[in-house]
């Protein structure tokens, strides 16, 4: 489903990712670990379509990074659902209308529009949140409701660029078993991190990524 | 689609309040600026009423030679009335010239002299509908070179005069209206430019969530054509208030007063509105990826 065919990607200075070959399964979950700076974000980049590779492909659903065009990029970030660590909420937009903002942009119907935003509330259980603005939310709060955002859309895929980077240890805890949750309902997940305890014993496949050269 | 639509205007509408101050700041200078140029283009509008009466009142005296008859003169009247920009031309036969010469001077003619000496003539009148530059000469030249014609009189230079001020008046009006329309089209340019750049969280959101291109871009083009369209409805209740405060002048000492045109006015709200969002689809253009 998603697949890296000799991937490399690099910046200016000679950083980025190398030779990158790996491959992700429908309704898999894998770790993206490695130090900081080793080009874990660059390769979730290279997903979501934000930057393209200088040579290799990469290919994600039926879009392959070397024909896409791009007006095409927006039909497959439907597909692909992102948590960040900074969350990235809307912060003049309440919680529904944040993650109501995914389908707004495809162009549904409100009552469609609701009825989806209220499912994920509860699926996620913060159907009381639903009127706070993000300066009202704790940190795991706000992430839960990035996790809500990427779901709402039904995606193949969900990328988390360490999620729990700015979280404590509950918060990222309950957060990586909503991303388990989530993955057993048959959405591959791709999540990268640093925080090796968290992730070690959870049964999932590790991507290790160790100065832009990928060994999975 | 209608619900789409109707969201991405409310966008609009939303991102030009956030930034009201600045907005409402360029809207208010363009606004003051077009007011001028509105009051202008209506009371130019305005007065080609009176272009058009005074134009209905050029007349031209055309003086054949003595030696032709009524009828001979009559054929030449005919030839006048088909030259371009002449509305009519009537024949004064000799026998009328008398007449008039009687009525004027009170005294016969032939009681002086044995036969009339008066020569026919014909009064010529325009057509005041001639909407660019009006122009006599032309005219006095074609009718001077029929045969027969032995004088044209007509009060040339007043005509010339009137033309003149008024041809160079819109020329004023029209020029300062190209430079406020480039000055407003710079300021929405500018507030669009703000405006994106204060919603540069927002942009960023809509891609990462799979919005088109144009699904981002058309909020900041809907704020760009409602500021047009607010600066033009204000600089247009701007000019109906100097033209408010004219009139009540003008009535101390002429009858004269500027009526307010509507079409004028649409047609500049329509302009504006259309450089607008002319000006916004560039800053989105520009400064939208
Ligand atoms: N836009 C860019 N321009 C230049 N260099 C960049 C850019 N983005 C990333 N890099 C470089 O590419 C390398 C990989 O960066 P990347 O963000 O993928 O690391 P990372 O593994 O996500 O690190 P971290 O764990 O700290 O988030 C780094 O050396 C970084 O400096
Ligand atoms: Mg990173």
């Amino acid at each position: 489903m998603i697949w890296f065919d000799n991937v490399t990607c690099t910046f200016v200075k000679g950083a980025g990712l190398f030779d990158a070959t790996f491959e992700v399964e429908k309704g898999e979950f894998v770790f993206v670990i490695g130090p900081t700076g080793a080009g874990k974000t660059t390769l979730l980049k290279l997903v979501y379509m934000e930057i393209f590779p200088d040579k290799g492909k990469v290919v994600v659903d039926k879009y392959n990074s070397s024909k896409i065009k791009q007006r095409q990029i927006p039909l497959l970030r439907r597909k692909v659902g992102m948590v960040f660590q900074e969350f990235e909420l809307l912060s003049d937009r309440n919680v529904f209308e944040n993650i109501a903002l995914p389908l707004k942009v495809r162009g549904e119907k409100k009552r469609e529009i609701k009825s989806k935003v209220y499912h994920v509330l509860d699926e996620l259980d913060i159907s009381d949140k639903a009127g706070h603005y993000p300066s009202e939310l704790s940190g795991g709060e706000k992430q839960i409701v990035s996790l809500a955002r990427a779901i709402v859309k039904d995606p193949i895929v969900i990328l988390a660029d360490e999620p729990t980077g700015n979280l404590d240890p509950v918060s990222s805890f309950k957060i990586l078993t909503l991303l388990e949750q989530i993955n057993k309902e048959g959405t591959a997940v791709i999540m990268a991190s640093h925080n090796y305890n968290l992730i070690k014993d959870r049964g999932h496949r590790f991507i290790e990524v160790v100065d832009g050269r990928v060994s999975a | 689609m209608m619900e789409t639509f109707l969201y991405l205007i409310a966008e609009g509408f939303k991102n030009l309040w956030r930034e009201k101050l600045s907005v409402f700041a360029s809207i208010f200078a363009i606004a003051i600026a077009m007011s001028f140029v509105v009051f202008g283009g209506i009371t130019g509008q305005d007065f080609s009423r009176i272009i058009k009466v005074a134009r209905s009142q050029y007349e031209l005296q055309v003086f054949f030679s003595p030696m032709i008859s009524d009828s001979e003169a009559s054929r030449h009247v005919d030839e006048i009335i088909k030259i371009r920009g002449v509305k009519s031309a009537n024949l004064v036969t000799k026998q009328e010239a008398a007449e008039i010469f009687e009525r004027e001077f009170g005294e016969n003619l032939f009681d002086l002299l044995r036969e009339n000496p008066l020569p026919s003539s014909c009064v010529v009148k325009f057509d005041e509908n001639v909407k660019k530059k009006f122009d006599v000469h032309p005219i006095v030249n074609q009718i001077k070179m029929i045969k027969d014609v032995e004088e044209v009189r007509y009060q040339g230079r007043l005509i010339t005069i009137i033309e003149r001020y008024y041809q160079g008046f819109f020329t004023i009006v029209t020029g300062i209206f190209v430079i406020i329309l480039l000055g407003t089209m710079i300021l929405i340019f500018n507030t669009i430019r703000l405006t994106i750049y204060s919603r540069r969280d927002l942009i960023r959101a809509l891609k990462l969530v799979g919005a088109t291109n144009r699904f981002v871009r058309f909020p900041f083009m809907v704020e760009g054509m409602i500021e047009g369209f607010i600066a033009a409805m204000l600089a247009g209740s701007f000019a109906y208030g100097f033209i408010r405060v004219s009139n009540y002048f003008l009535a101390v000492f002429t009858r004269y007063k500027i009526h307010w045109d509507w079409q004028v006015m649409w047609q500049f709200v329509g302009l504006m509105v259309l450089f607008s969002l002319i000006a916004s689809r560039q800053a989105v253009r520009k400064f939208l990826k």
